[in-house]
């Protein structure tokens, strides 16, 4: 059994008007289907990359990873454990949730503006009870910025005196505060600009070298994913269309829309 | 090709606040010949789309065009951009959701815009609005729809078409396709390069990412900081690039071919300055490995027409 396994995982929707609108207009309910029995493995210590265009349930799955969203069917398992078991105790699920943490898209949005950063990453080790010396608390928080190339004096500051790139790496030092050996990241570095870019995929990198890290890397680039993924999932419209290496995948796509996706891609190569 | 439609001459955008003036564009010059596609590319704060803005005179205060001049048709435009802007220059911007009115029917909006500029009976506009839609792909019957029943490439569709309406001779197009998904990108990318190479149509294209320049452009210039880096034709620039910054952007850029599976990529350590806390000299001397004594020193003017780095004075890199 590999470390992450989706079986037929399956999100919908329902976008229906209210029930006296529909018994009124006489219109049937309305179902979106985001992720339609997706299955796929993770094995520890690598990078599984989900790709696909707005709306083909990459971010849909992210959530449902971490426990954001149910599934509507099907599961989700880590190490064999399922974060929506209702046979499991609420310390076991919580055990669990610290295994798997997520990075988000936007740098902006995702820290609270009134937070000093220690108190961003003092969160996950009260909520969890890493820690319980307010003191070693703080040396900690000292280590996790250094790991993410930030420096221990950053602590007392704000995330608006960061630039995009520096709040990304807050993010990330925010997801190890829990030790986990998931990382979810869902489009980290699409709000940054190319330089920047370089230089968290790079840390992600030796992030996940050094604590033999499983991410699960969601992305509408596929140029990101040919440096990060061991495997990857193409999805089209929540079905998993095509999975493979990236070797092959680039080299002999076999599915018309990631065809379709290759050549749309830029590329800078003359 | 040869005749200069834009010349931008060595103008600075300042901005005053109470950490003194800042300077969001630099002593900047560049062209644009009949006809080309000239690519824009740098990171946030670069000053790409500020180029743009200063072109058509909408810098918002306290912002404004300190010096330098600019140059359309071989007349200045410095003073007076209105008398071109939206008709000679029109402008297609990065939210198509943001630049088209919710409240108002796109056949009505395009019909306004053609008749601001053009001076034809309505009948005639309707019959041009009708036209433009059907040359960005979209069926004439939707004129009497709402933007919200557009996706998002149809609607950067529509923006185009309300661009090309009074037949301007140079598009700036700033980011137009940013929001858009990677297969739509390459629709209206391929779109707006056909329609203007068929009407000999300039644009200037503002960009932050490398592939878009690289399929899209004839000539690119860098920017950085508010200065131009280097300038030149694409494909020199991508393939031998002259500015170590250029060249470290080239480097990052993640790539989809078999060398680049599972290896670190490049990075330029640190970031852009601050326009409070530009360093002296050339601005991307604390970044650059081959910085020199007159790098901290003295801000290099663009050498050999291509690149303002100082290391081109010895032939080196």
């Amino acid at each position: 059994m590999s470390f992450v396994q989706a079986t037929d995982l399956t999100r919908t929707f329902d976008l229906s008007d209210p029930f006296i609108v529909r018994a009124i207009s006489r219109t049937p309910k309305r179902i979106l289907t985001a992720v339609d029995k997706v299955s796929f493995s993770i094995e520890k210590g690598t990078t599984y990359a989900l790709v696909g265009e707005s709306g083909s349930g990459k971010s849909t799955i992210a959530k449902m990873a971490v426990g954001l969203l149910k599934p509507t069917d099907g599961s989700l398992l880590v190490d064999g454990m399922n974060l929506n078991d209702p046979k499991l105790a609420k310390e076991e699920t919580l055990a669990l949730r610290r295994r798997i943490q997520m990075v988000f898209q936007s740098p902006y949005a995702s820290l609270n503006p009134r937070w000093k950063v220690k108190d961003i990453l003092c969160e996950p080790i009260k909520a969890f009870k890493l820690i319980e010396n307010p003191k070693a608390q703080i040396d900690r928080v000292h280590e996790l910025l250094e790991q993410v190339g930030l420096a221990s004096s950053d602590a007392n500051k704000f995330p608006h005196e960061f630039s995009g790139g520096q709040r990304q790496r807050i993010s990330i030092a925010r997801a190890l505060s829990s030790e986990p050996e998931i990382i979810v990241c869902d489009e980290p570095t699409s709000a940054l600009d190319v330089s920047v870019q370089a230089q968290v995929l790079n840390l992600l990198k030796s992030l996940q070298k050094e604590y033999a890290l499983t991410y699960l890397f969601i992305t509408h680039d596929l140029a990101v994913v040919s440096t990060m993924a061991n495997k990857i999932g193409v999805l089209n419209q929540g079905k998993l269309v095509e999975e493979q290496t990236p070797e092959v995948l680039f080299s002999e796509p076999k599915n018309s829309y990631t065809k379709m996706l290759l050549n749309a891609a830029p590329k800078i190569n003359f | 090709m040869e005749e200069n439609l834009l010349e931008v001459r060595n103008i600075s955008v300042t901005f005053k606040s109470r950490y003194g003036v800042l300077k969001a564009l630099d002593n900047l010059s560049l062209n644009v010949k009949k006809g080309e596609i000239l690519g824009l590319v740098g990171e946030s704060g670069a000053g790409k789309s500020m180029t743009g803005a200063a072109i058509l005179g909408l810098i918002d205060p306290p912002g404004r065009l300190s010096s330098g001049e600019i140059y359309f048709k071989g007349k200045s435009i410095s003073n007076a951009p209105e008398a071109v802007r939206g008709h000679e220059i029109s402008m297609i911007f990065q939210d198509p959701l943001m630049s088209l009115n919710p409240l108002r029917k796109i056949g009505d909006q395009l019909v306004e815009t053609i008749l601001t500029h053009m001076n034809i009976s309505k009948s005639e506009a309707i019959k041009r609005a009708k036209n433009g839609l059907k040359e960005v792909g979209i069926d004439p019957s939707r004129l009497n729809s709402y933007p919200h029943t557009f996706s998002g490439g149809m609607r950067q569709r529509v923006v185009i078409a309300l661009a090309l309406a009074p037949e301007p001779s140079l598009i700036i197009a700033d980011e137009p396709t940013t929001a858009l998904d990677v297969s739509v990108q390459a629709q209206i990318l391929d779109l707006l390069k056909k329609l203007c190479k068929d009407r000999g149509t300039s644009i200037i294209l503002v960009t932050h990412d490398m592939g878009v320049i690289a399929e899209t452009t004839d000539r690119v210039g860098v920017l950085y900081a508010g200065r131009l880096a280097e300038i030149g034709d694409t494909r020199d620039v991508l393939t031998d690039p002259k500015h170590p910054y250029t060249r470290g952007l080239v480097d990052s850029t993640p790539r989809i071919d078999s060398n680049s599976f599972k290896k670190s990529l490049f990075q330029i350590p640190g970031s852009m300055p601050k326009l409070d806390a530009m360093p002296s000299g050339c601005a991307f001397h604390p970044r650059c490995e081959f910085a020199t004594e007159i790098c901290r020193k003295k801000i290099p003017q663009i050498l050999l027409d291509r690149s303002a780095c100082w290391l081109l004075n010895d032939g080196e890199l």
